[in-house]
């Protein structure tokens, strides 16, 4: 069974279509890169597969199931901005995902917290905005679950955190989960995908395996990019 | 997964609340303090002390009630429709989850705010001249309910009972009225805010408009004629008068209820 699949999904806002008719489908086991220009529909299909957004035709499902309340056991859902409440400290931030996610490992959290030196009573508000990216990520990565959602994970850092980012992500995912990475920094992600997903307009450009792109086309996932979407 | 969410929602608010209720309790004493012997003294030093703290009393108390307002208003907005959002809407619980957890929490620090007060106006009160012959007053009125019949203090349990279920549904009721206006606000990409702040004019202009209607419709086709023909007890009046209100208050609660959860579910529009 599919992760994420997706058939004819359409989403617009107000005369602006976001997403135009599209299906595809991500099996578990694959880090997939969503890869599109700004503005491409990636955050679009991001919100509607965590429920945030309602779609307009068509239909979405993780795991077999619409998104609720109950599909959100399966997700771990990194949003492009800090959404971890601010005056909590990292101890209850840990406390708060412990709560609801019966499949986070507090054991993983608080190491990854101390290997950055970060206090378990610190405030997140007391934090810089690297880390508190940092944590936002820890938390994300430190559940089991079957579907990891990551927004634009490494946008708006420093090459160093980028490098963090990453490494945290390809060292604590549920190697039977798949994990979606949506961003345009593609040659920063390359090297930890195994496939790759381009939309435009909110349509399917190309959904095709990493090694094909290599064997078949001869090129980096980088350069078919750039071939694929020159302005 | 309510408990989860009442625990957090709690944790959230009680780091602002508690302490408040002490600066409340503080300020009281002081108020106390002020009114034993701090006021029309020969020291004019000591009498503008004894007014400030009279006025510090009084602000607090103002300040409580405006925090547990603001309060209800701002973990709503800030924790479901702003960046909060994200987190909070993609945890494995319902939209009714979410809104019960708000609205039982909501209600809580209201009813706290009102005893807080009452409890800090006892200690402002405590041993001054004045309030002594006052709370005299309130030993008198219990040593009174001593010398009631079982039936009349049976009514009067209800009857108390009822105006507490009606208090806590028109807090909640209240408090709704808030949420849908904010929910429907958000659910527009530009203006968010102003847009809210139009729907819940919108919303009240509505509710009286119709409710004047429906009460001129009833009384038209007579339907408030049997209320002549009854010949009630001063208790059972009561109890009639608040079943209906409790009945009306329902009704508006569920209206706001049904659009805030609508508008969460279906025209949820995080930035």
């Amino acid at each position: 069974m599919p992760a994420l699949e997706c058939k004819e999904l359409c989403k617009s806002y107000g005369r602006t279509m976001a997403l135009d008719r599209l299906s595809l489908a991500i099996e578990p086991g694959r880090i997939v890169g969503l890869l599109g220009p700004n503005g491409s529909g990636k955050t679009t299909l991001i919100k509607l597969a965590n429920g945030l957004l309602t779609p307009d035709e068509g239909y979405i499902t993780i795991c077999g199931r619409a998104p609720g309340p109950e599909s959100r056991r399966d997700v771990s859902y990194l949003p492009e901005r800090i959404a971890i409440p601010t005056w909590m400290s990292a101890k209850q931030l840990l406390d708060f995902y412990g709560d609801f996610y019966e499949d986070f490992r507090r054991d993983a959290a608080e190491e990854m917290l101390a290997h950055l030196n970060i206090a378990p009573d610190q405030r997140i508000k007391q934090m810089s905005k690297g880390t508190r990216e940092k944590v936002q990520l820890i938390v994300v990565m430190s559940r089991a679950a079957k579907l990891y959602l990551l927004d634009e994970p490494i946008g708006g850092v420093d090459p160093a955190t980028r490098d963090y980012i990453l490494s945290t992500i390809i060292g604590n995912y549920n190697p039977e989960a798949a994990v979606v990475i949506s961003t345009h920094l593609i040659s920063d992600v390359e090297k930890v995908l195994d496939e790759v997903i381009f939309i435009n307009q909110g349509r399917l450009m190309l959904q095709s395996s990493v090694d094909e792109i290599r064997e078949e086309k001869g090129m980096s996932v980088d350069a078919l990019f750039r071939e694929v979407f020159r302005c | 997964m309510l408990r989860k969410l009442i625990k957090h929602e709690f944790r959230a608010t009680g780091r602002i609340m508690l302490p408040l209720y002490l600066v409340l309790l503080a300020t009281a004493v002081g108020a106390n303090l002020s009114a034993r012997g701090m006021l029309e003294t020969r020291y004019v030093a000591l009498d503008i002390l004894g007014s400030l703290l009279v006025v510090a009393f009084t602000l607090a108390i103002i300040g409580v009630f405006v925090m547990a307002f603001v309060l209800m208003l701002q973990r709503f907005y800030k924790n479901l429709l702003q960046d909060e959002g994200y987190l909070m809407m993609t945890l494995p619980v319902s939209i009714h989850q979410h809104l019960w957890a708000k609205l039982i929490v909501s209600a809580v620090w209201f009813a706290a705010t009102v005893l807080a007060v009452l409890l800090a106006s006892m200690v402002a009160a405590y041993d001054v001249g004045v309030f002594k012959e006052f709370l005299l007053i309130f030993r008198e009125f219990f040593l009174g309910l001593r010398m009631l019949k079982i039936s009349e203090a049976l009514n009067g349990t209800v009857i108390l009972a009822e105006a507490v279920v009606l208090l806590f549904l028109a807090m909640v009721a209240f408090s709704l009225q808030f949420y849908a206006a904010l929910a429907v606000g958000h659910s527009y990409p530009n203006h968010k805010m102003a847009l809210s702040v139009a729907f819940f004019f919108g919303f009240q202009f509505v509710i009286q408009f119709l409710g004047s209607m429906l009460v001129i419709g009833l009384d038209k086709i007579g339907a408030f004629h049997f209320l002549d023909r009854w010949t009630l007890t001063p208790a059972a009046s009561v109890h009639v008068g608040l079943l209906i209100c409790i009945v009306g208050v329902v009704i508006y609660g569920a209206i706001f209820y049904g659009i805030t959860t609508l508008f969460l579910k279906k025209r949820l529009n995080l930035e």
